[in-house]
């Protein structure tokens, strides 16, 4: 598969500091992956995120170094408007993408700003609606909805744009574990059903784990850590000195493996239903 | 960064119209329409009138800090905060050139004299002063004299004293809330990108 | 009890007959009706004005007790023009004393004037109200897409409403977090509430400006840009759900036929003044027993 984002020597510093919020960073995302993007608080992840789309360096101040391509083109060489028909951007905060006064015209506005005819407007909402279950809030404001169901419509507002690369910053900070499993249900069918190449930025690994394909930890501006998620969960001890914290089942099999309780050359399981299958064949074994 | 450092272009400097200044329009008419609607101390005389209007100081530091977009919010917002009070429409329409105005005359005079929106100088402060009076002279004037009294709502005699009062309580709250506010928040609004240097961009 | 509910702009029905009138229609019926009484001056003629707009809240649904809302700026309006026109109003000799307050004449040519004044903004007062209890965010902004105002006007009103409820919402959230550290204005001095607003007024502000940024970057994301795309027509979905039918043409017409109809019964015939009105002759009747 080829790499549908590549980031060359990458570097991105706000003109407000003095480090780089990324700092030459390499990075190449397969087309159809799932990514996820894990680090700290500060780590440059948003920044890596605008920087896929174009908001950096376009609304923002700063100085740029290296490349970012996008589908085999350099960011800048696209106008805003065709980088958005490639790359969809879901924001942390749900109530500050709103600007519509119902969620049907927050659905729309992008396929608006595309051109698109009224017919293909309506094609599109028949699918995305269903896809986030959005239907019931249609004529609502947006911003009276639920915090869950606010991320949905703007997962809802994006996804009608068909963009080929979603990218989800933080997406389940401001929502509740239902809230936050209901978004996470929306894309696991994307993955299932359309292919889509996303990437997503959370703190919630639980929910992240099961759906990524590959995992980068971003550190203080620098890839520390590039994998397929498994490999990538075998390196704990490294992961969690630089400030993740894994799931409990991963956790919990890492300290029975340290204990030489668990074969020391056998996968962590990511989640629970791995853990409890292997939790059941340890106890099996020892019976 | 110096006064008039903070007013110039420099060489190699772009700066555009963009969407960061429609939406910054957008949110000024949003607070104004609130700050106007629900800001005021006094007991409304009807028609948007108060003897003492904070949102006056949204006119005026939109204008200041945003150049036209503040000017077309201060013309915008009276309508709406007027109009959820009530206000017939044509008599919110006919107070535009009043509270353009008084955005506009403080916008130019920063710009035009190069003055601080920080207000560190002596010469900031008159500037201020010398524009928003200036600004609410011509507003007191329109208010009562071409809306009020073109509309039928005032004699002659009675004008005056509406000017007089009008005039007052712009200016005072113009005073007390614009200081406030350009000293509390200028110094972030001129690092950004939708801060006005000339009038669009 | 209908059902109202609460818009930025005011209370309106869950639902009403007159949502089925195209925006448009309610837009140009607010900007026409109310030039209505400034072309009217028999008082009586605008106070049949107002029965009609309140027969049109009742069809629509709307909730009367709307109007209570709207009590306090009709109650010092009247004040403002009585108060002009009579302690306010200088002295005229050649006018008639009907009564003195502290020495002041009250001249009848001055209650004339006002009593035709009031009952001029009174209905214009109401057409609004109509409006306001009968319009919905989203009417305002398809009323102004059918009318062809350019879409970054009309995304700037949209933005703007919203941002009025948004202010709305942080000035709650502030005043909470101020109560919760103890600062309570109620009950104190002005100086004390004028502190209170110094101290809401900066973050409110503040926060506006940081959002600012946060919806610019929606707005890109989602490929608006303020020049368009290049060589592409914007459809207009939201204006595709409000079709303009033929009973929406009509009303149109009828609205403009009782314009037309007022300016040539007001300037070609002389007729609805105030001179020679009913409400004239008993005001005259009552001041002045019936004196010319």
């Amino acid at each position: 598969m080829s790499a549908v984002i590549r980031f060359e020597s990458y570097t991105w510093r706000y003109s407000r500091t003095k480090q780089p919020a990324l700092d030459a960073i390499d990075l190449e995302i397969e087309e159809g992956a799932i990514v996820g993007i894990i680090g700290p608080n500060g780590s440059g992840k948003t920044t890596l995120a605008y920087s896929i789309n174009g908001l950096i360096p376009r609304q923002e101040m700063g100085v740029r170094k290296g490349k970012v391509y996008v589908m085999g083109r350099e960011v800048m060489a696209y106008t805003p408007a065709e980088l958005c028909q490639r790359v969809g951007l879901v924001f942390s905060d749900p109530e500050a993408q709103f600007t519509a006064m119902t969620v049907e015209d927050e659905v729309v506005f992008g396929m608006e700003n595309l051109g698109l005819p009224i017919e293909e407007i309506e094609r599109r909402l028949a699918w995305v609606v269903p896809l986030t279950e959005i239907g019931p809030l249609m004529d609502k404001p947006p911003y009276e909805v639920s915090g869950g169901q606010k991320q949905r419509v703007a997962l809802a507002s994006v996804l009608a744009m068909r963009p080929p690369i979603l990218v989800l910053d933080e997406p389940t900070t401001m929502l509740d574990p239902l809230g936050r499993r209901r978004v996470f249900q929306v894309l696991e069918r994307l993955k299932r059903e359309y292919q889509s190449t996303i990437i997503v930025i959370e703190h919630s690994l639980e929910h992240l784990i099961p759906l990524a394909d590959h995992m980068v930890l971003l550190y203080y501006g620098k890839v520390l850590l590039a994998d397929e998620t498994e490999p990538f969960f075998e390196r704990l001890a490294f992961l969690m000195e630089h400030d993740v914290f894994p799931p409990g089942v991963v956790e919990f099999f890492y300290h029975l493996k340290q204990a030489g309780e668990y074969p020391a050359d056998a996968p962590l399981p990511l989640t629970v239903e791995d853990g409890t299958a292997r939790l059941r064949e340890l106890l099996g074994g020892k019976g | 960064m110096t006064a008039e450092e903070i007013w110039t272009i420099e060489e190699g400097e772009v700066r555009t119209p963009g969407i960061g200044h429609i939406v910054i329009t957008a949110l000024l008419i949003g607070i104004g329409a609130v700050v106007g609607a629900f800001g005021s101390f006094t007991l409304p005389l009807g028609f948007g009138v108060n003897f003492f209007w904070p949102a006056i100081a949204v006119q005026n530091v939109g204008g200041i800090w945003y150049g036209a977009w503040g000017i077309i919010a201060a013309s915008l917002f009276p309508i709406i905060s007027n109009g959820i009070s009530g206000t017939p429409v044509y008599v919110s329409l006919a107070y535009i050139p009043a509270n353009a105005f008084q955005s506009f005359m403080p916008a130019w005079g920063f710009r035009y004299f190069k003055a601080d929106p920080r207000l560190k100088s002596a010469r900031d402060w008159w500037v201020f002063l010398g524009t928003i009076t200036v600004g609410n002279i011509f507003g007191a004037i329109w208010g009562p004299l071409v809306v009020l009294k073109g509309f039928g709502l005032l004699t002659a005699e009675s004008v005056p004293l509406f000017v007089w009062g009008w005039f007052a309580g712009n200016e005072i709250a113009g005073i007390v809330f614009g200081v406030i506010l350009l000293k509390a928040l200028s110094g972030v609004v001129i690092t950004t990108k939708t801060f006005v240097k000339r009038w669009w961009a | 009890m209908q059902k109202m509910h609460k818009t930025i702009l005011g209370y309106v029905p869950e639902a009403s007959p007159l949502y089925e009138v195209h925006p448009f229609v309610r837009l140009y019926f607010l900007m026409v009706v109310s030039i209505f009484p400034m072309i009217i001056g028999a008082p009586e003629w605008n106070l049949a004005l107002i029965l009609v707009v309140l027969v049109l809240m009742k069809y629509g649904r709307v909730s009367l007790s709307t109007l209570k809302l709207y009590v306090p700026i009709s109650i010092s309006m009247g004040m403002l023009i009585l108060l002009s026109y009579t302690l306010l109003g200088g002295i005229h000799p050649e006018f008639h004393v009907v009564f003195r307050i502290l020495g002041f004449p009250i001249y009848y040519e001055r209650i004339e004037a006002a009593v035709e004044v009031y009952t001029r903004i009174l209905p214009m007062i109401f057409v609004m109200v109509l409006f306001l209890s009968t319009s919905r965010e989203r009417d305002v902004l398809v009323a102004m897409r059918w009318a062809r105002v350019p879409f970054t006007m009309t995304y700037m009103t949209a933005m703007a409403l919203r941002a009025v409820g948004m202010v709305i919402e942080d000035f709650s959230i502030v005043r909470q977090a101020e109560k919760a550290r103890g600062f309570d204005p109620h009950g104190k001095s002005l100086g004390y509430k004028l502190r209170q607003f110094v101290m809401y007024i900066i973050p409110l502000m503040a926060l506006s400006l940081r959002r600012s940024e946060e919806f610019t970057k929606a707005i890109v994301a989602r490929g608006y840009s303020f020049t368009g795309l290049k060589n592409v027509k914007r459809p207009d979905y939201v204006l595709s759900k409000y079709p303009f039918r033929t009973r929406d043409a009509v009303l149109i017409l009828i609205i403009t036929g009782f314009l037309l109809g007022i300016l040539y019964l007001r300037y070609g015939l002389g007729m609805l003044t105030l001179e020679g009105s009913v409400t004239q002759r008993w005001l005259r009747q009552w001041l002045l027993g019936g004196a010319a």
